[in-house]
């Protein structure tokens, strides 16, 4: 792993958590605590995440730790898995770089009345004809466009917008994290140079770890929850995995450049120049709230208009509407986000700033905002895997509001490094090592599949173990991947 | 010259060259091969001008890259030569290349963005070496 391993302090506060104290570097204002198990650990000091999590501690108005999950891998500035709790009201700060370039990337699931044998022998034509209609990779411009005008109202009015133009149904909102829509949202401080990247991105998968999987209910964990949710095994899912695309990442841009030089004017020391904050109570800090809530909104627009172009697929190839295929929505979530929520620390209640840089909102059954079909059984929890071991669904649990703002794990998290990745995969078909397990792949192109490839990520059933026994969320089902659409 | 170098889940460009201008010319290369694989196969038939204001080396290389990536973003223009003249107060640059084919390029990386993370633009014994971190 490049630039070395850390070897900072590791202090175990139990088999699931290992806390580095705040005396570790002078400018730490709360400890930072990291959620692993012994396996995971000793693949987390490899790199300098853990250095990030420490990090990430001096940041102003930081409530109770700074925390990682137990994905966490090294990112830029915050780690990735990293979350991070500011309160506006102790001179707390908002920080770009923790949600990241790819405001609201996240994650939906789609379920099926299909089982597995119905789908297996058209699987290959049906991942071909997703691989066809839906745009992945560089470069490729969707078929939806929107002008200005029109773009302005979706990032106000988030996945509503769709609804009103029949690209999205009441049920699909009903199942979506905040209905697909931050009130927040003021496009004006969206710049022209974001509107112009998404004006025809919309509706287009990407590339990296983006994807779109068909995916198969495998085991179930936790049958009340599963039923709750309409998943049954064999039952036939797809996974869509995407984000705000070049409109969020022309924001965060943007945000970052504006706050060169604002931590010193607000006095604020920081470790990392990728680590930009500025008080949510100030000019920036606002204008970057405004446009960052829009750039959400773009990205559920974008997993709703990803998952029509998905059933649109299912259409073609079983010749029956999605409603009769019931194609519903299970949930959809965003993992890199900063959110206003109300949460508990030292006897405390108060309105604090989550800042989730690959970290997923995990609300337990009962909280307010987990919508009412899902009350009961807590907020689904979608994680992916790697394409050719696991995913799985999780529902979140009270162990998550004591301890971590409410938040699980966001994907199994990275243990190679692109580079190695590839080298790993010299001389190798990954595309053929998938069929020969049952699974079609299909990529734009060989390096992203080989960078993509199951190896180059930690065991999913690990970090979720780790998940599941915090109590952060516990499990509800795993899904084993038949169909893989990358850029 | 110009490599990659690891990163956990993007990945690092590093630039070496006698002179600074050189290096920017290198880093432009660097970053557009990310996205292609086959640059080499680029033509020059058109070409766009960049003026950047800025003191400090980094964030020189930084805006640089970052208005190239912009012209790919808006243009699908993919750019493979680069004539950078450093100016008291920043630089004059221009680019040439093509729009992107996929029926000729092989498209690889979407950057998503050149980040400060590590982000270094150094004078060295032998002339300058930068490096920087993309988002992918």
């Amino acid at each position: 792993m490049p630039k070395g391993a850390f070897n900072g302090p590791l202090e175990r506060v139990n088999d699931c958590c290992w806390r580095i104290p705040k005396s570790y570097k002078q400018g730490m204002r709360v400890d930072g605590l990291i959620y692993a198990d012994d396996r995971l650990i000793e693949q987390i000091r490899h790199d300098q995440a853990a250095e990030q999590v420490a990090n990430v501690a001096f940041l102003p108005g930081i409530q109770h730790a700074s925390l990682a999950m137990p994905d966490i891998h090294w990112g830029y500035g915050f780690c990735i898995g990293g979350v991070c709790a500011t309160d506006p009201n102790e001179g707390g700060v908002i920080s770009p770089g923790g949600v990241g370039y790819d405001i609201n990337c996240g994650v939906r699931l789609v379920r099926s009345n299909l089982s597995y044998q119905d789908v297996k022998p058209h699987l290959t034509a049906l991942v071909d004809e997703l691989f066809r209609n839906v745009p992945a990779g560089v470069g490729r411009g969707g078929k939806y466009h929107f002008n200005k005008k029109e773009l302005r109202r979706l990032l106000s009015e988030g996945a509503a917008f769709l609804r009103d133009r029949e690209l999205a149904t009441d049920g699909d909102l009903d199942h979506t994290e905040a209905r697909g829509c931050l009130a927040d949202a003021v496009p004006d401080n969206v710049s022209d140079r974001a509107f112009e990247r998404g004006s025809s991105q919309c509706g287009t998968l990407g590339s990296g770890n983006h994807f779109m999987e068909v995916q198969v209910v495998e085991a179930i964990f936790d049958e009340a929850a599963a039923q709750a949710m309409g998943l049954a095994k064999d039952m036939v899912c797809v996974m869509i995995h995407s984000g705000s695309r070049g409109l969020g990442y022309q924001v965060c841009d943007d945000a970052l450049k504006k706050f060169r030089g604002v931590p010193e004017k607000y006095g604020i020391a920081l470790p990392d120049r990728q680590l930009a904050c500025a008080p949510i109570n100030s000019d920036e800090g606002q204008e970057y709230l405004g446009a960052m809530c829009a750039a959400a909104n773009y990205a559920w627009c974008n997993r709703q208009l990803l998952m029509h172009q998905a059933r649109e697929s299912f259409q073609t190839v079983f010749g029956r509407t999605w409603q009769q295929l019931q194609m519903d929505l299970v949930y959809d979530v965003a993992h890199n986000i900063a959110k206003f929520e109300e949460h508990t620390t030292g006897g405390t209640t108060r309105k604090v700033w989550v800042h989730r840089k690959g970290a997923t909102r995990a609300f337990p059954p009962n909280h307010v905002e987990v919508p009412s079909m899902y009350r009961g059984i807590g907020q689904p929890v979608i994680i992916p895997g790697d394409m050719g071991r696991a995913s799985w669904v999780l529902v979140g649990q009270s162990g998550s509001m004591d301890q971590t703002f409410g938040t699980a794990c966001h994907g199994a998290g990275r243990a190679m490094s692109r580079t190695a990745a590839v080298k790993h995969a010299q001389g190798r078909r990954i595309d053929k090592e998938l069929a020969a397990k049952g699974i079609i792949a299909r990529a734009q192109s060989w390096r992203g599949l080989a960078e993509e490839q199951p190896d180059a990520y930690k065991d999913v059933n690990l970090v979720v173990d780790v998940v599941h026994k915090a109590n952060l969320a516990t499990k509800v089902a795993r899904m084993r991947p038949i169909g893989v659409v990358k850029g | 010259m110009f490599e990659t170098f690891e990163h956990t889940a993007d990945l690092g460009l590093r630039v070496r060259a006698t002179t600074l201008e050189n290096l920017l010319e290198e880093a432009g290369r660097g970053l557009f091969s990310m996205m292609v694989t086959n640059l080499d196969d680029v033509r020059c038939l058109q070409e766009r001008t960049y003026r950047i204001e800025g003191a400090a080396v980094d964030y020189l290389l930084f805006d640089w890259l970052n208005e190239l990536l912009y012209t790919f973003e808006s243009e699908r223009l993919l750019l493979a030569e680069f004539k950078v003249e450093l100016e008291p107060n920043g630089l004059r640059a221009t680019a040439r290349g093509e729009p992107m084919d996929l029926n000729r390029h092989r498209m690889e990386h979407e950057v998503k963005a050149i980040t400060y993370h590590e982000l270094r633009v150094e004078e060295v014994a032998n002339g300058w070496l930068a490096e920087l971190i993309v988002d992918i």
